[in-house]
């Protein structure tokens, strides 16, 4: 895909076509991790920075190796093992060099290898026949999508627990999901402003 | 020591197994995959040359009326399909790949135009990326059906040959109706398959026409 | 080996009591993705049994020689394995289903499901009760995608599998097809079970 300006797709990625708000990726680590804004932060920037290397890797890993053996049918156990295998030696590199950073941030890195937004990323990016730039900025904007989601809906449930009394059952999942769908609702209304083109 | 080394070797084995039950399953039906496309490609331009194909031709039949009424063109690095007419003889239409960056991905679709080149006979999307149920919906007859005996020339004073707008709202002829709620691949479509059919207007034309 | 309930209750667990979407809040990003229309839905869900069950049994077969370590890739491997062969079966099959669907069948290798019940049953127990525990979840998750679907489309299309349902008259109900509608319909689902069913919490609520 050589028309789009990874520009643009780095910002269509974070508000028009956000990839937990439209395309449903990244829910169950979303639903559990939503409660509190602080866990909302971190879990959020570690997907930045995971979702991001991880499609601009695999983008390589696929154009570059994949593809000229004919492998491409592959590329669903090579991308999960390349995701595990980066995220396992991210957790090993920051607990060896930044134990401060290791203490906020570790115990979401194990959870990250089952979010579904960091595979869907890849995928789509193969799907949309991204370059190596377009896959870093797509990477990175869903990312920061998945995360300004998070705290937002975060930010919500915190203010709501202490202001509000739910009715009965819709404490929990159901509430978060119907605040979603609010959000995701308000989401539409950037898809006027990034035109392709 | 010895747990490592035979945790290794217990993913080796076990991956070479799975990895040969998949490329197993994946070369037993490779053909089939490879047949589906190409007579999906077939059909498709049968059908945006209004060439009748049938409620349920059997693959083979339709391949054989493809051969029977079809020929392929290079012009300008891109194929084209000439359709003859059942007496094998006078033209029935052409019909012109048309690509571009659809909301998601590439879209690829393929236009049937008259022998004059004069009007749309026909416009069918077969490649795509676009979110199912919304933007996927260029497939559905409904839309495709909106682009037949679209003139190919822009009307006096626009500058496309057609336009997208909120369905319900078109009033001129080349005004059709975009997808309700798929604004982005909409708007997507517009442009580059305008482009496309200009493009094929001014250059391709000309190349078309002195090849027979 | 501590007692294994009976299968039909094994069964019955997954389909209702701890049905994975409603209750374990599972396989959420398929269940929304492809409920707005129920031909995709139906697909999604011959896709998902078919992986489930035939994963669990897998993983349970080879539960004795399993190192511990490795298990989890060992499951995702044998988990993406039947995926990819369900994905090149639609290619094969139904080429115009594999075009709608998109990345969504590949997308059921992190469906949690499959690795929820792996982890949680297929590797402790023995194949018959795994594969049973599989079915169970799996049709108790198709269960819930279909109630869903059954909603969205007509509400959004005026149509259930292609075929009109509701007048030609009525007005398309467009937020259903895409995506708030579906975080809604599944929202209020989840409510309207929690309401009159509700788990047992720590603390909060008495039994």
């Amino acid at each position: 895909m050589d028309s789009i300006n990874p520009l643009t797709l780095f910002f269509a990625a974070i508000f028009t076509n956000n990839i937990l708000l439209t395309n449903f990726l990244g829910l169950c680590p979303f639903l559990s991790m939503s409660r509190q804004k602080k866990s909302a932060l971190g879990m959020g920037a570690a997907v930045v920075f995971v979702m991001a290397s991880t499609t601009a890797l695999n983008n390589l890993v696929f154009y570059k190796i994949l593809v000229p053996l004919g492998m491409e049918h592959f590329r669903f156990i090579v991308f999960i093992v390349v995701i595990a295998a980066f995220v396992q030696l991210v957790e090993m590199a920051v607990e060896r060099f930044f134990p401060a950073l290791y203490f906020v941030l570790g115990i979401f890195l194990p959870l990250i290898t089952v979010n579904c937004a960091i595979f869907g990323a890849s995928l789509f990016m193969v799907i949309r026949k991204y370059d190596f730039v377009q896959s870093l900025a797509y990477g990175a904007g869903s990312g920061i999508g998945w995360m300004l989601a998070i705290i937002a809906i975060s930010a919500i449930r915190e203010k709501l627990q202490k202001t509000a009394k739910l009715p009965r059952g819709l404490e929990g999942p159901a509430i978060t999901l119907i605040i979603t769908g609010l959000l995701a609702l308000a989401f539409l209304a950037f898809s006027g402003m990034i035109r392709v083109q | 020591m010895k747990k490592q080394v035979l945790s290794v070797v217990y993913m080796f084995l076990i991956t070479l197994f799975f990895a040969s039950l998949v490329s197993a399953v994946k070369l037993m039906n490779d053909d089939r995959i490879e047949r589906n496309q190409s007579i999906k490609l077939q059909r498709i331009i049968l059908q945006v040359l209004q060439i009748p194909t049938g409620e349920q031709m059997a693959q083979e039949d339709l391949s054989r009326l493809f051969n029977d009424r079809i020929k392929e063109i290079d012009v300008d690095d891109r194929t084209f399909y000439i359709g003859y007419e059942e007496d094998g003889k006078t033209i029935q239409g052409y019909a012109l790949p048309v690509g571009g960056p659809g909301f998601w991905g590439p879209i690829q679709g393929m236009v049937g135009v008259d022998p004059q080149a004069t009007q749309v006979l026909g416009i069918a999307f077969y490649k795509h990326s676009e979110t199912p149920g919304l933007g996927g919906r260029i497939t559905e007859t409904w839309f495709s059906d909106q682009f037949k005996n679209l003139p190919l020339h822009p009307i006096e004073g626009d500058r496309n040959i057609f336009y997208l707008r909120p369905a319900g709202t078109g009033k001129a002829a080349n005004e059709l109706d975009a997808i309700t709620g798929a604004t982005n691949t909409s708007s997507a479509v517009e442009f580059f398959l305008n482009k496309e059919l200009d493009h094929f207007l001014k250059e391709l034309w000309a190349s078309i026409e002195e090849t027979h | 080996m501590p007692n294994l309930p009976p299968k039909k209750e094994i069964f019955l667990t997954g389909l209702w009591k701890d049905n994975p979407v409603l209750r374990q809040i599972l396989g959420i990003c398929s269940t929304l993705a492809v409920t707005n229309l129920m031909v995709n839905t139906l697909v999604m869900d011959a896709g998902l049994i078919f992986t489930v069950c035939m994963s669990s049994l897998t993983v349970s077969l080879l539960r004795k020689v399993t190192p511990v370590r490795i298990r989890m890739m060992v499951q995702t491997l044998i988990i993406a394995s039947y995926v990819i062969i369900v994905d090149i079966m639609i290619m094969a099959y139904l080429p115009d289903i594999s075009e709608a669907l998109g990345p969504y069948v590949a997308l059921i290798i992190t469906n949690c499901i499959i690795m929820g019940r792996c982890e949680a049953f297929a590797r402790n127990n023995p194949p018959v009760a795994s594969f049973i525990d599989g079915l169970g979840m799996s049709l108790g998750y198709s269960l819930v995608l279909i109630a869903i679907a059954f909603i969205r489309e007509p509400l959004g299309f005026g149509t259930l599998l292609g075929i009109r349902v509701l007048p030609e008259g009525f007005v398309q109900w467009t937020v259903m097809i895409m995506a708030p509608g579906a975080f809604f319909t599944l929202g209020i689902m989840v409510w309207i079970l929690k309401y009159f069913r509700p788990q047992p919490q720590t603390g909060e609520e008495k039994g």
